[in-house]
């Protein structure tokens, strides 16, 4: 999946219209960013990038980018 | 000899708690985005009065009352429960006094979650394999209702409470119609599905009633259960597939040749997930959430029996059953079911 899919995801995840993140957007600011989203980038990230990501890593994230290096979505 | 299950039934409460009620209460979220998510239309809840033990009357009464099993030849019951009536005395004591099972019988809980179905089959098998019985009675009961605050809807729009009731019979088969089985145990992952207060830890008191609000805004105190999804799930796509994996090595099966699959029924997102990372055919795979909700053990054994009146579930059949959950805890193991009542 590329940096754009993933992008694209998270949108949908955050029931934002596709294309408003660019990564450096705070995950704070959206009131949907919760235990449900997270399961659902979890799921994104094992399924398209084969990557398994720890959840007390994932509260430590602050912006989307910071999401998308631990996924380890190609730049 | 070997297990076989010979009857399953089940009883739900009769209140029911639909998403719509739920998203009456939590407005921030909708009716479509709860079902969406869980795959939960509607969950059972006991009445302030009703207690696992009286769940697991209710079900084995319904299985007797079908006729094809009776009271009298019950000689081991099994009952798994987080919810007991009391510390002590044993509930599967206080059930084989209610349902009148001979004294001669063999009667004791087992203190599991979501992998305690798969656990009791295991035990049932054991007990009949080597001859300590010929019918057992295992029965699911769970009220995890009252460990749940009002205000928190992240355990309020998953879990249900419900009851089930299966009969193993001794048969004599020269393969096992039940098993291989295996298990897995991590209790690192206590705390992300945990009842924190009430037992001799930490006894309830003034202070662990205090509620506080967690980030999202739900409430709970140290008396409710709090489930950490997040943990929970990332265990689940650990433990799940490797279970998986070392259960057909042990069976000399591949996963093609298994023909229902029956997982626990934790939530519709976690399960749609698994089942597409493992490719699982999505007709192979059995769904009984929608009108029960999680019920914890009991969700395997009401999928098999929704799955046997549906004629999904057909004898002889090569069934995959696999429980996971609190703990953390799992298990898995094939069934190859018999004409089933």
């Amino acid at each position: 999946m590329t940096r754009a899919e993933f992008l694209k995801s998270v949108d949908e995840i955050l029931e934002l219209p596709p294309g408003t993140l660019q990564g450096p957007e705070k995950l704070e600011d959206f009131p949907l960013w919760d235990s449900t989203a997270m399961i659902s980038f979890m799921a994104l990230a094992d399924s398209n990038n084969q990557t398994k990501l720890a959840p007390r890593a994932m509260g430590a994230c602050e912006t989307v980018e910071d999401l998308l290096r631990l996924a380890k979505v190609e730049q | 000899m070997h297990a076989s299950v010979s009857a399953i039934e089940y009883y739900l409460p009769e209140k029911a708690v639909s998403t719509a009620d739920l998203a009456r209460e939590f407005p921030e979220w909708s009716a479509e985005k709860i079902e969406a998510k869980t795959g939960i239309g509607c969950r059972h809840i006991a009445a302030s009065d009703e207690c696992s033990s009286d769940l697991a009357v209710a079900a084995a009464q319904k299985l007797f009352a079908q006729g094809s099993a009776h009271v009298e030849e019950i000689d081991y019951l099994l009952l798994c429960t987080q919810s007991p009536d009391h510390f002590l005395p044993t509930t599967a004591c206080l059930v084989q006094n209610r349902l009148g099972i001979p004294t001669s019988a063999g009667a004791v809980d087992i203190n599991l979650g979501c992998s305690g179905y798969v656990y009791g089959l295991g035990l049932a098998e054991g007990l009949i394999a080597t001859g300590q019985a010929r019918s057992v009675l295992l029965l699911t009961a769970e009220t995890y209702s009252k460990f749940m605050n009002e205000r928190d809807r992240s355990v309020r729009t998953v879990f249900g409470d419900a009851a089930a009731a299966t009969l193993l019979r001794a048969v004599d088969t020269k393969e096992p119609l039940l098993g291989p089985f295996v298990y897995g145990t991590d209790g690192a992952g206590g705390p992300n599905l945990i009842v924190p207060a009430g037992g001799m830890r930490q006894p309830r008191s003034a202070v662990s009633a205090v509620e506080v609000a967690d980030d999202q805004g739900n409430l709970r105190s140290q008396d409710d259960l709090f489930m950490n999804g997040p943990e929970i799930f990332n265990f689940t796509l650990s433990a799940v597939p490797e279970s998986i994996e070392r259960l057909l090595q042990k069976a000399g099966v591949a996963l093609e040749d298994i023909e229902l699959f029956v997982f626990h029924q934790a939530n519709r997102y976690m399960l749609d997930h698994l089942r597409k990372r493992l490719h699982i055919p999505s007709e192979k795979f059995y769904f009984a959430l929608e009108n029960c909700g999680n019920t914890v053990s009991s969700t395997i054994p009401i999928a098999l029996k929704r799955a046997s009146l549906e004629g999904v579930l057909k004898p002889g059949s090569r069934v995959m059953l696999v429980g996971f959950g609190v703990g953390y805890s799992w298990g898995a193991t094939l069934l190859r079911p018999s004409a089933m009542a």
